[in-house]
């Protein structure tokens, strides 16, 4: 009976409303289309996250290819179904960290020279992302050490709640918070001159 | 961030994720909180930011290379000694075609075992009529009259 029910659901059409529920309890029985729609679904995210973590396009592809072989090769552990981003983003994390110990030219401390004063705010309806504030943004998320990137991207980039970024990166609660808001005004000091016009 | 204490519920709005009547009220609230509208405008101008970034990257290629590390679609190729025997075999067809027209063939009933068979097997021959000089060398064959196995083994 069971099997028949497996059968019934692998015929069911993969379509955009599936949930990544069902495609991860549909892959995790062996159906290689769930995963290849689970990778179609997420790997924009994945390679954009590895590329502001790596900071190089041919690395990110290659980190973006390992890390869904490792989902693929892990996909059985992953008990809390809905959770398959976060658990996907961790499992990124780990690829470009394993990827960036052969680079030495990374930041991976910083110092915590973040502002404390109220940084005067932007326009967000005239905020329009041209070549030129995007390489700015590009180098103002490179400041911050891979770490607290990697936290900051999580949650502005690819929307995980705080409690799945506590998850994914092996964090309390509170430090998510407290790396996550320090990114933050870092960021905002960096890219406020560009922002408002003024040039540092 | 807000020392309005609601940073976190400005992020839910800036990102669409607040209801809309947590949503309302916090940006009623932010109309007189100096505080809140300054987090709030960074939170949309951050947001604004990345989701202008998102969605300009080209992955498809990516694929191939998930799909040969997992094992998931092998490309599909075919062997090339198929393609080989495949490719030779088609070339005999039409070989064959092009030059005559090969006279039927039968394998002769054992009665009829010819002196031959100890120069070929099995043993053929060919139906009234088909010209002996046609058949191929190397293969046992009978013509309607009998050729002696020592007239074969001459040629």
């Amino acid at each position: 009976m069971t099997a028949v029910l497996q059968l019934l659901k692998r015929t069911q059409p993969i379509t955009p409303e599936t949930p990544d529920e069902a495609l991860v309890r549909r892959a995790q029985a062996g159906e290689s289309a769930a995963f290849k729609a689970l990778f179609e679904r997420h790997v924009v995210a994945v390679r954009r996250f590895l590329r502001d973590l790596l900071r190089q396009s041919d690395l990110a592809d290659d980190a973006t290819q390992e890390t869904f072989a490792r989902a693929h090769a892990q996909l059985v552990k992953l008990t809390d179904h809905d959770r398959f981003k976060p658990w996907l983003l961790g499992i990124a994390r780990n690829v470009a960290f394993e990827a960036r110990r052969v680079r030495q030219h990374d930041v991976l401390e910083e110092e915590d020279d973040v502002p404390d004063a109220v940084i005067p705010s932007p326009n967000p309806e005239s905020v329009l992302l041209d070549a030129e504030l995007e390489k700015h943004f590009t180098e103002a998320l490179s400041v911050l050490s891979a770490n607290r990137r990697a936290a900051l991207l999580m949650r502005l980039d690819h929307g995980l709640a705080y409690e799945e970024i506590a998850a994914a990166l092996g964090w309390s609660l509170a430090t998510v918070k407290n790396e996550i808001h320090r990114a933050r005004l870092k960021l905002r000091a960096h890219l406020l001159p560009h922002l408002t016009g003024e040039r540092p | 961030m807000s020392r309005c204490g609601r940073t976190q519920q400005l992020e839910a709005v800036a990102t669409g994720e607040a209801p809309v009547a947590l949503a309302t009220e916090l940006r009623a609230h932010a109309q007189h909180c100096a505080l809140c509208r300054h987090e709030l405008n960074w939170l949309e101008s951050e947001t604004a930011m990345f989701r202008q970034r998102a969605g300009r990257d080209e992955v498809a290629h990516l694929w191939a290379g998930v799909a040969s590390r997992s094992g998931l679609e092998a490309p599909r190729r075919w062997p090339r000694a198929l393609v080989a025997m495949a490719a030779a075999a088609a070339l005999l067809v039409l070989v064959g075609r092009v030059e005559s027209p090969v006279p039927s063939l039968a394998v002769a009933g054992t009665s009829e075992a010819m002196e031959s068979d100890a120069l070929m097997s099995p043993t053929l021959f060919f139906e009234a009529g088909a010209p002996c000089s046609k058949l191929p060398l190397g293969v046992g064959f009978q013509c309607s009259q009998p050729v002696p196995a020592s007239f074969l083994a001459s040629r």
